[in-house]
C-alpha cells in the first residue's frame, strides 16, 4: 500500500519536476534559510489563490465526501456549515471582511503541511509524522494518546480533537493520500471551479505563484508567497490581496517555530551526554552524604536507644 | 566529614538556636490516638468515589461532556492544574532533598520523610489524572519502546520521565517508613528487613540521583510545553527561560508546600515546631524566591515586554497578582525570621506558594490565547473529578502520617506514643505496630543490625 503510494506520489512529482525545470530556468532558487530544513525529495502541496476563490465553499462539501465524513450539518442541523474546522471538517473557507471598505477575502484553511512540522515536534510517540518522500505530515490513530498537544503546537492551529465519543481521533488533511494512491487529485482541488485552489509539486506551485506575482503587479500582498519561507516553509502556499495575519496566517518569519524554540531543549538532550554527566556527578556527591547521614544516624541510635530512621 | 562526629544531636549547635531542647524534632512519629475514620477523612473518600464514578462516564462519553475544553483550549484542568500545579507543590522531594543531599543542610534531613510522601501522593495522583485526561489512554504502551519516543518533544520527555520518576525513585525513596513499621510489626520479621534495608541504602545514591535528575528534566520541560506555543502565549510568559522558571518555580512553592504542611499538622496536632530547621527551609524559600523574581524581571525587561504589565488588561492584572503574591510571600518569610514569628512564617508559605501556584497555571490558561474569543472555565464534572483526585491525595497523606513514621516529631513524642499505645490501647491488635514493638526502653540494641 505505501509502495503504491509513493510510486504514485513520485510519479506526479516527476512529471512535475520537468515542468518545473522549464519553468524555474532562470528564475531565484529556494530561500537560504530553507537551507537547514530538509526539504522532501517529492514534496506535494496545495496552491491557494484568495484572489480567485469566489467562496462557493464547493471544497468543503467534497472534502467532507472525499474522507468519507458525514456532513457537519450540527450548526443548524440542516446545511453542512461548519464555522471552524472541526473533528468533522479538514477543510473550511472563511470570509475576512473588513468594517472599514477595505478589501475582504475568502480565505481556505486546511492542514499547511509545513516543512518542519511544530505538530510533530511535539507529538510524544510519533502518532503525527512527516513522509519523509511525499511530506504529507500525516496522523497515524494506533500510536495517539489523546493528549492534544498538536492542537497546542500547531501555530495554524490546525488539528482538532474529536470531543465526543470514547475513541477519539484526531483530524486534520492528509492532502487525501488515499486518492493521490489511485492517481486522484486531492477532493478539494478536483471541484474548485475557478482553480483557485490547485494541487501539485511544490516546486511547481512555488513557481507557478511566483510567475502569478510577476504577471500581476500589485495584485498580491507584498508579492509575497506566503509558506515559502514562513515557519520554515510550508507545502499549502497561499497568495491573496490582503494581509496574510488578516487571514489566520500568523507572521511567524523564516525559522520553523520547533526550530526557533525547542533549540536548547534540544542541545541539551543530545546524545543524552548532559543529563549523563550532571547524574555521574550527583551519584559522586550523594554517595559522600549518604554515608555520612548513615554515620550520623547510628551515633544517633546509640545515644537514644532508638532505632535509627534513614 | 569531621563536622559530624562532633557535632551530635543532643548538643546544642554552635549557633544561636530558637528552638528549645525538648522541641527539637529528631525522630519521625506517627500520629498516635486519632483514628483514621474521622468524618474529614469521610467526605476525602466520598470525594474520591464520585471522581471514579464521573471517570466511568468520561471514558464512554468522551471529554467533550464532562469538561470544558474546546478546539481553541485543548487543555483543560486536570492537565493544567493537577498535573502542571500540583506536581510543582509535590517537588518536594526534589528540592528538599537537593538541599539535603546535595548542599548538605542537615537539618532538612528532618523534612525528607514529609517531602517524600507528599511528592509522591501529588506525583502518583497527578498521574492518574493524566490516564483520564488522555483521549486514547490504551496507546499508553507506546512508553515501553524506546524507539517509539519522540525524543525531542517536551510532552514526550513529561511523560516518560514523570512516570518513571513516581514508580522508581520516588516509590523506592518511600519505602523506608514502609520497612521501618514491618520491622516493628513482628519481630520475626526483623533479619529480613534488616536485610532489605542494607541491601537499599546500597543502591540509595543511585536511586536519590536519578530522583534529582528525573525531575529536574520534566519539571522544566513542563515549561518547554509552552514553548512551542509560541505568540499565543502573552509574552509576559512566554520566554526562552520558561524551562527555567517553571523549575525554578517549582522549587520554591515545594519548600512552601512541604514546610508548609508540617507546620500545619504540627498546628493541628499539636506537635512542637523545630524553629531551627523551619527557619532554615524558610531561610532558603526566601533566596530562592528573590532570585526567582529577579530572573523573571530582568527576563522581562530585556525582552522589552515590561511595558506591557502596564497594560490595563487581565494578563497585567495576574502578572501582579502572582508577582506581589511571591514576592510578597518571601518578604513575609524573611520578616518571620527576624522577628521570630511562626504565623507570619506560615502566612508567607502559603502566599508564595499560591503566588507559585498561578504562576505554573497561567501560560496554559490564564495568559493563554488561542484566539481574542476564546475563554475557558472548567465544566463542574471536571472541577468535581479533579477535586476528587486532590481528595484521594490529601486522604493518602492522611493514612499515612497515622500509620507510617512521617511527621517529624521530638524524642519525647516517639516515648509518648509508646506508652499510649501500652496503657491506653492495649487492645487495638490492628494496628500491631507497638504490639509485638521494640520502644528501645527495655531491650538493648542489637549491634548486628547497624548498617555498614
Amino acid at each position: 500500500m505505501d509502495i503504491t503510494r509513493r510510486e504514485v506520489i513520485t510519479k506526479i512529482a516527476k512529471a512535475g519536476a520537468t515542468g518545473a525545470v522549464a519553468v524555474t530556468v532562470g528564475s531565484t532558487p529556494l530561500h537560504a534559510e530553507t537551507e537547514n530544513i530538509p526539504i522532501p525529495s517529492t514534496a506535494v502541496g496545495l496552491l491557494y489563490d484568495a484572489t480567485i476563490c469566489i467562496g462557493c465553499k464547493a471544497c468543503v462539501a467534497a472534502c467532507a465526501e472525499a474522507n468519507g465524513e458525514v456532513p457537519d450539518t450540527r450548526g443548524d442541523s440542516l446545511h453542512q456549515s461548519p464555522t471552524d474546522l472541526n473533528d468533522l471538517t479538514r477543510n473550511i473557507i472563511k470570509l475576512y471582511k473588513p468594517t472599514d471598505g477595505t478589501p475582504s477575502s475568502y480565505v481556505k484553511r486546511q492542514c499547511m503541511h509545513c516543512l518542519d512540522p511544530a505538530c510533530a515536534a511535539g507529538c510524544p510517540f510519533q502518532a503525527l509524522h512527516k513522509d519523509p518522500e511525499s511530506g504529507i505530515v500525516y496522523w497515524t490513530a494506533d500510536k495517539c494518546i489523546g493528549c492534544r498537544y498538536c492542537t497546542i503546537t500547531c501555530p495554524y492551529h490546525v488539528p482538532r480533537f474529536q470531543w465526543m465519543g470514547y475513541n477519539p481521533r484526531v483530524t486534520k488533511c492528509e492532502l487525501c493520500s488515499h486518492r493521490l494512491e489511485r492517481g486522484l487529485k486531492p477532493g478539494c482541488t478536483s471541484v474548485c471551479p475557478t482553480g483557485a485552489v490547485i494541487f501539485g509539486p511544490r516546486t511547481v506551485l512555488l513557481a507557478e505563484a511566483k510567475r502569478r506575482i510577476s504577471d500581476n503587479p500589485g495584485r498580491y500582498y507584498e508579492n509575497k508567497v506566503y509558506g515559502e519561507t514562513d515557519n520554515g516553509g510550508t507545502q499549502s502556499l497561499y497568495l491573496a490581496r490582503v494581509p496574510f495575519e488578516d487571514l489566520g496566517l500568523p507572521e511567524i518569519g523564516p525559522e520553523s517555530v520547533p526550530a526557533k524554540t525547542l533549540r536548547w531543549q534540544r542541545r541539551f538532550y543530545q546524545y543524552f551526554a548532559l543529563p549523563a554527566l550532571l547524574y555521574a556527578g550527583l551519584v559522586q556527591v550523594i554517595r559522600k552524604s549518604v554515608k555520612g547521614h548513615v554515620q550520623e544516624a547510628h551515633d544517633h541510635e546509640k545515644e537514644t536507644g532508638l532505632r535509627a530512621q534513614l | 566529614m569531621s563536622a559530624i562526629t562532633s557535632n551530635k544531636f543532643g548538643v546544642e549547635p554552635a549557633e544561636q538556636s530558637r528552638t528549645r531542647p525538648e522541641e527539637r524534632w529528631e525522630r519521625a512519629v506517627p500520629v498516635f490516638g486519632i483514628p483514621v475514620m474521622t468524618s474529614f477523612f469521610i467526605v476525602l473518600v466520598a470525594l474520591t468515589l464520585l471522581a471514579l464514578v464521573l471517570t466511568g462516564y468520561r471514558e464512554l462519553a468522551g471529554l467533550g461532556p464532562v469538561s470544558g475544553m474546546t478546539d481553541a483550549f485543548g487543555w483543560g484542568i486536570w492537565k493544567t492544574f493537577n498535573v502542571m500545579v500540583l506536581t510543582a507543590l509535590g517537588s518536594g522531594a526534589f528540592a528538599v532533598g537537593i538541599a539535603a543531599w546535595v548542599f548538605r543542610r542537615k537539618k532538612l534531613h528532618q523534612l525528607m520523610r514529609m517531602a517524600l510522601l507528599t511528592s509522591f501522593l501529588a506525583y502518583a495522583c497527578g498521574l492518574l489524572l493524566l490516564g483520564i485526561d488522555a483521549g486514547r489512554p490504551w496507546n499508553f504502551y507506546w512508553i515501553v519502546f524506546p524507539w517509539k519516543w519522540n525524543m525531542h518533544s517536551p510532552l514526550a520527555e513529561v511523560a516518560i520521565c514523570m512516570s518513571i520518576y513516581a514508580m522508581i525513585p520516588l516509590a523506592v525513596e518511600n519505602i523506608p517508613p514502609v520497612l521501618e513499621r514491618l520491622w516493628y510489626f513482628d519481630s520475626r520479621l526483623r533479619p529480613s528487613v534488616e536485610k532489605m534495608e542494607k541491601r537499599l541504602h546500597s543502591v540509595f545514591p543511585y536511586i536519590i540521583a536519578m530522583a534529582y535528575l528525573l525531575p529536574g528534566m520534566h519539571q522544566s520541560s513542563l515549561g518547554a510545553l509552552m514553548l512551542l506555543a509560541g505568540e499565543r502565549v502573552h509574552p509576559l510568559w512566554q520566554t526562552p527561560f520558561l524551562p527555567l522558571l517553571y523549575v525554578w518555580a517549582a522549587c520554591f512553592m515545594s519548600f512552601g508546600c512541604v514546610a508548609g504542611t508540617t507546620m500545619l499538622c504540627c498546628l493541628v496536632w499539636k506537635r512542637a515546631m523545630d524553629m531551627d530547621v523551619l527557619d532554615e527551609a524558610a531561610r532558603i524559600t526566601f533566596w530562592l524566591i528573590y532570585g526567582w523574581a529577579g530572573l523573571r524581571l530582568i527576563d522581562i525587561s530585556f525582552r522589552e515586554q515590561l511595558g506591557t504589565a502596564f497594560h490595563f488588561d487581565r494578563f497585567a492584572g495576574v502578572f501582579w497578582l502572582e508577582m506581589i503574591a511571591i514576592i510578597g510571600g518571601g518578604v513575609l518569610l524573611q520578616q518571620s525570621l527576624r522577628l521570630q514569628d511562626k504565623g507570619k512564617m506560615f502566612l508567607g508559605y502559603v502566599v508564595s506558594s499560591l503566588g507559585g501556584m498561578i504562576y505554573r497555571f497561567s501560560p496554559t490558561t490564564l495568559a493563554f490565547r488561542p484566539n481574542p474569543q476564546a475563554l475557558y472555565f472548567p465544566a463542574t464534572i471536571e472541577i468535581l473529578v479533579s477535586l476528587g483526585f486532590i481528595a484521594l491525595g490529601i486522604a493518602g497523606f492522611l493514612v499515612a502520617v497515622k500509620r507510617f513514621a512521617i511527621l517529624p516529631g521530638p524524642l519525647y513524642l516517639w516515648h509518648d506514643m509508646a506508652s499510649y499505645f501500652r496503657f491506653r490501647r492495649p487492645y487495638i491488635r490492628w494496628t500491631g505496630y507497638f504490639k509485638y514493638g521494640f520502644f528501645g526502653e527495655d531491650e538493648q540494641v542489637s549491634q548486628d543490625n547497624s548498617h555498614s
